[in-house]
């Protein structure tokens, strides 16, 4: 996994989510983000998908529900 | 948000996407509207996709009153699933448009209770546009997924009910909201319940959702500042099995493919920018390798790239394209940087030059920078520069609009010509909510205008200009040929006419051979062209003097002092008959006031006025009468 991926992982989270790029760690999760509701969920699928030309399965959208979780997934399909 | 794309402080330096990034809301804070729609552009052409639009979202919402140049616009959607998810890119192509939008979101499948109970949420709201996006799936399931659980014989019922719910819809929507209201049409599914043989069928699922389609449209014509949006056109246009996303529609409610949002987003902005009267009015277009391939000056007009093969019949399709706008009621206006001959030689003797000079209201054709250019055509036509659009293949010609015009929407055409239909059908720059007669012969009558401004233009002085103007009159008494058109002028003209009499042919043709009457029509040619017949007078003899009793005049040429020769002339006929002096009487009528003072600015003396504001005038002959003005020239 490249510093580039996770930069535009972390923009496209901070952008959706409003908060800094630098605040989102391996930390940042569903249960402790309050912004990280199902609706900005679906954004954050959409806009990776969008962003790393990939598409996911409903499986895989539904346990993405930390950072890291999110990374590993877009690892998975890049 | 705010402050974090402000942040000064940064260890590392800024990416060219922050860079573009702050640039936008650089301008939009400083009320740089143009700019920062321009900077909004370049960063989504660098960053295209659902983050860069969800930023200039934010940036909108962030900046909210300080875009005082944008256009604000309250637009409610009201749909039968997720449709927020295109809210990002709705708001971001807004911006793109000049636009600053704020978005009130009925819940999915509410449509009804919204647009029915007077107190709803979205009354309250007050919004400017309405947009009901209902998939047919959900309003009229018997057409799609239910299609196959219709019983034969009960095709009619399917769709019997639609057009009067929506009839009641739209009822109580205007009984709560003046706001303009747009529903989707139904699209069609990728693939008929009956496969290969839906087509064949009197009931078809085809058929029957152009049924429904029909009715819908039927409503809308019937109903006030209702419109349709062609959802069924755009999905075909992208294709159903592009277009909608199963795993989306059945996770999240949200049928439509995330790629696909944007372009529905572009569907709706072309009625926002109606409604806000940002539509573009003219076209501005540079000829070498746009309207056709290569450089007459160059390769000569043999040489030029323009016929039946390719390079040259990608750029036939794209003249074809700009005529069909031009017919729609845009104007078209030429800036090129070439010899004036050589574009004349094309003009006037290329064979497949599918745009003729007549089609153009202005042709800037020399070396001076193409923004001159632009000015001039703004000024010729009376149009405000943020309504035209300029396109050229040239960056550096692109790039001097920009700087010197920022409000000039500018298309910089792509090196592929057979790309440039698209282009502008994807800029979707001149749509209009109406087609009227008028907008076909827009352009036409611009061309006319402009020709009369670029006179005025250049000329010093009033009296300059009607000389410049180079008008032959001719005044002939009326005769059997002339007596049509002399009588319909009667008939016909309101307002340069001091009497408004009206007579038929006949009576014309009495007066024709009465040695009493002195009948005239006035013709009136300029280096522009003939106008015809544009005057008539007749006057009787009456004791002493020459009494007017129709003196009227083509509002094509008022304001050319025509009407001063027409008095000079019944001035001469009074003398021919030795009489004293000429009268005439004005009786006003609601539309006549440019004639009302015609006798008076000439010098004639007022006998009476009555009641009814009827005047009468009197002016002496022997004290001179009327001169002729000097500039122009009499045939007879």
């Amino acid at each position: 996994m490249s510093d580039d991926v996770e930069q535009r992982i972390q923009q496209i989270m901070a952008d959706i989510l409003h908060l800094e790029p630098q605040q989102i760690s391996e930390q940042t999760a569903m249960d402790n983000t309050e912004a990280w509701d199902s609706a900005n969920h679906i954004s954050i699928v959409l806009a990776l998908e969008d962003e790393f030309s990939i598409s996911f399965d409903v499986v895989e959208i539904e346990a993405m529900t930390s950072y890291f979780d999110v990374v590993q997934a877009v690892a998975a399909r890049i | 948000m705010t402050d974090r794309v402000t942040a000064p402080e940064r260890a590392r330096p800024m990416t060219e996407e922050e860079e573009s990034r702050q640039s936008v809301l650089s301008h939009l804070r400083h009320g740089r509207t143009h700019e920062a729609v321009h900077a909004a552009r370049m960063l989504l052409e660098q960053q295209p996709g659902r983050r860069t639009h969800r930023f200039l979202r934010d940036v909108v919402a962030a900046t909210g009153a300080l875009g005082s140049g944008l256009k604000h616009l309250k637009v409610a959607l009201l749909s039968s699933f997720s449709i927020e998810f295109v809210h990002d890119s709705l708001v971001a192509l807004s911006l793109l448009g000049g636009m600053r939008l704020e978005i009130y979101q009925s819940g999915f499948g509410t449509f009804r209770q919204e647009l029915l109970d007077a107190r709803s949420a979205l009354y309250a709201w007050s919004p400017d546009v309405v947009v009901l996006a209902v998939e047919g799936e959900d309003w009229i399931p018997a057409a799609f997924s239910g299609y196959m659980d219709v019983a034969e014989g009960h095709f009619e019922k399917i769709s019997s009910g639609f057009d009067a719910e929506l009839s009641n819809l739209i009822t109580a929507f205007r009984a709560q909201s003046a706001a303009p209201l747009l529903i989707h049409n139904l699209a069609f599914p990728g693939w008929r319940k009956l496969g290969i043989l839906d087509p064949k069928l009197p009931h078809g699922q085809g058929r029957i959702i152009n049924e429904l389609n029909d009715a819908l449209s039927a409503v809308a014509r019937g109903a006030t500042d209702v419109h349709v949006v062609d959802y069924a056109a755009l999905v075909n246009r992208y294709g159903a099995v592009n277009w909608y996303d199963e795993r989306m529609k059945h996770y999240a409610k949200a049928p439509i493919a995330s790629p696909m949002q944007p372009h529905l987003s572009a569907e709706y902005i072309k009625y926002f920018s109606a409604f806000a009267a940002l539509t573009k009015k003219c076209l501005v277009l540079d000829l070498d390798n746009a309207l056709w391939g290569g450089v007459v000056g160059e390769d000569g007009m043999d040489g030029i790239q323009l016929g039946p093969n390719y390079p040259g019949s990608a750029f036939v399709a794209f003249q074809r394209f700009v005529l069909d706008l031009h017919r729609r009621g845009v104007i078209l206006a030429i800036a090129s940087k070439n010899n004036p001959a050589d574009v004349d030689e094309v003009f006037s003797g290329h064979a497949f030059m599918v745009l003729k000079r007549q089609h153009f209201a202005s042709l800037q054709i020399h070396w001076e920078p193409k923004s001159q250019s632009l000015v001039r055509i703004a000024q010729e036509l009376s149009i405000g520069l943020e309504h035209m659009v300029f396109v050229d293949d040239n960056p550096v010609e692109c790039d001097e609009i920009r700087r010197a015009l920022p409000m000039v929407r500018v298309i910089q055409l792509p090196p592929q010509p057979e790309r440039y239909v698209r282009v502008l059908e994807e800029a979707a720059l001149f749509d209009t909510l109406s087609l009227s007669a008028e907008d076909r012969r827009r352009g036409e009558l611009y061309r006319q205008r402009a020709k009369a401004e670029v006179a005025r233009l250049s000329l010093t002085s009033v009296e300059d200009y009607y000389r410049d103007l180079a008008m032959d009159i001719t005044i002939a008494p009326i005769d059997h040929v002339s007596m049509v058109r002399a009588a319909q002028l009667t008939q016909k003209t309101n307002q340069f006419n001091v009497t408004t009499r009206r007579y038929s042919e006949g009576e014309m043709a009495q007066r024709m051979i009465d040695p009493e009457w002195t009948t005239a029509t006035i013709g009136v040619r300029d280096k522009f062209g003939d106008n015809g017949i544009v005057g008539i007078i007749m006057a009787r003899e009456n004791g002493e003097s020459l009494d007017v009793d129709t003196f009227l005049l083509s509002c094509r040429v008022i304001g050319r002092t025509v009407e001063t020769a027409m008095l000079a002339h019944i001035c001469d006929e009074g003398r021919r008959r030795g009489l004293k002096a000429v009268t005439a009487g004005v009786i006003p009528s609601q539309k006549n006031a440019p004639a009302r003072d015609v006798f008076e600015r000439h010098g004639f003396a007022k006998l009476s006025e009555d009641d009814s504001g009827a005047t009468s005038w009197r002016i002496e002959l022997e004290a001179g009468g009327i001169e002729w003005p000097t500039w122009f020239r009499r045939l007879s």
